[in-house]
Parts: structure tokens; sequence; C-alpha cells
């Protein structure tokens, strides 16, 4: 099963994603792809880390090389994000481009029976960026793209509401 | 509380202002708009204070490419942060596309 949330910033859609897979039985891993470089990437991880204190997740951290994460069988995965990863395996100097996050999301969607992507709205800022940074957006879209069309639910947020625009949330949502 | 978002110029204020059917001169004291500019410092104390507005609006800034920029990009975050505290304290939650609008939660209003 393949879930996709997507939403923009401060919108919600960590916790969304949080409380949709705490409701699927079995092991909960939380996939996180932010890399520790800087005062304020480590605060987010630590408000990240808060919010999900006492839900139950196991957590990985890994910003690149997605296809080799020792992640158990057959757990519930949160990839938190994707655009992230993406950025993270583009920009940074040991990363493979979009290729190593294709291998990375083919692993996952194998090896884990819910795969939860959290990825970015970040769409709708314009378009008046370098032609490096259009590449970026662009390649992050298609992947958004691929996955909501193979996904089981897809659903935006929009100030901390969901709204679906594929498949039907479970009932209590 | 009626919490109205969507971006920018897509006919928010005009949208809520005619369903109501209010006069420019009610809107203006009824709404407070662009509130996403307000974002800073306790977001609860300012959502809770927002809140005793009949119609407060806030334009989406949160879904273009990250900002370089520090501050620019907190804020943002801040922004989305106060969007969602509203929206759990509005009776009524519209998005305006277009001017088109979408209800989020509760009822249309009348």
């Amino acid at each position: 099963m393949l879930t996709l949330i997507i939403g923009g910033a401060g919108s919600g859609k960590s916790a969304f994603a949080e409380a949709l897979v705490c409701r699927l039985p079995g092991e909960r891993i939380y996939l996180a792809t932010m890399e520790r470089e800087s005062r304020e990437s480590l605060a987010r991880i630590e408000k990240h880390r808060a919010q999900r204190a006492g839900l139950g997740f196991q957590t990985v951290e890994r910003c690149l090389n997605l296809a080799d994460v020792p992640i158990p069988e057959g757990g519930n995965v949160l990839l938190e994000d994707l655009s992230n990863l993406l950025a993270n395996e583009t920009f940074l100097p040991e990363g493979r481009g979009t290729e190593a996050v294709r291998e990375g999301l083919a692993a996952l969607r194998q090896r884990s029976r819910h795969l939860t992507v959290v990825t970015n709205e970040i769409f709708s800022g314009g378009t008046a960026y370098a032609a490096e940074t259009l590449r970026f957006i662009r390649e992050l879209a298609m992947m958004n793209l691929e996955l909501a069309g193979e996904a089981d639910l897809a659903v935006e947020l929009v100030c901390g509401i969901p709204n679906v625009l594929r498949g039907e949330l479970p009932c209590l949502f | 509380m009626i919490f109205v978002t969507g971006p920018l110029y897509a006919g928010k204020g005009e949208y809520i202002r005619k369903a109501l059917g209010l006069s420019d001169d009610e809107f203006r004291q009824q709404a407070v708009r662009d509130v996403q500019d307000l974002a800073e410092g306790d977001l609860c104390k300012l959502a809770d204070s927002l809140a005793e507005n009949r119609i407060v609006i806030a334009t989406e800034i949160g879904g273009g490419i990250i900002p370089l920029d520090r501050e620019e990009r907190q804020h943002r975050e801040r922004a989305g942060r106060l969007a969602c505290l509203l929206a759990e304290r509005a009776d009524t939650v519209i998005r305006v596309c277009c001017g088109l609008p979408q209800l989020l939660k509760g009822q249309w209003p009348s």
C-alpha cells in the first residue's frame, strides 16, 4: 500500500501523516532524511521527534541511498520527506541524483507493508528561479505525479485539514 | 469564526463578502485580512485573539520553493502554523481558488 501526503510549509502534513501511520497495525518506522547540518535543521529534527514521541515509531535516519537502508520487512514506513531526500541526492557532493531516489522508493515499496511518503508543495511560488532550481522543482513534481498515480491514498493538507485527492481516508478522520 | 484561505489574489475577500451579503464597510469592520503577515510570537494567543473576529482571511504563502533566507523560511512556517491554529478554532473553513470556494470545515455561510 502506498500513501502520498502533500502540503506547503506549516500545513500540518507531518502530524497528519503520523496520525495516519499510527492507525496501521504492525511495526512503525520513521525514516528521516534531514541532514544534521545546521542548528535550524537540528531544531526541526527535535520538533518532529517531540511530535511523534509516544507514537511508537522506530526512527531511522538516512539522508542518502535509501535503497539499502536497513528496515525490517513488512513494517509501516513513514518517509519524511521526499523533497528533502531529492535535494540531498541532487545537491550534496555524495548524492547520486534522481536515480538514487527512485531506487530508494522502489526498495522501500518492496520491503514495507505500507509506505507513506510526505512531500512538499513547492510549485506555487512562481517560476523566477535559477535553471538548476527549476530542474529540481520539475524532478520533484514528476516524482509526486508518479507516486500519486500509483498511490492508494493521496491527500493534500490545507491549514491542517486533509483534502483527499485520491482514494478514501480511513474513518475517524 | 469563518476562516478563509487560498492563494494570493484568489478572490478570498470578495467571495466571503458577497456570500455573507456584506457592504464594503460592514466587511471592513468584520474581517481581518492578511493575517499571514501577523505570524509572530505566541501563535496560539494570536489565533485566540484573531478568532474573536467574524471573518479571518489568510493568504497561503507556504507553497513555493523553500526560501534560502532563514527568516523568510521561518516566517512561512509560522504563517502555516497560524493557519492550522485558526482552522482549528474556526466554525467554518473555506479555501478559495480562482474565486471558487471549497468548503473544508463546517457549513456553507448563508
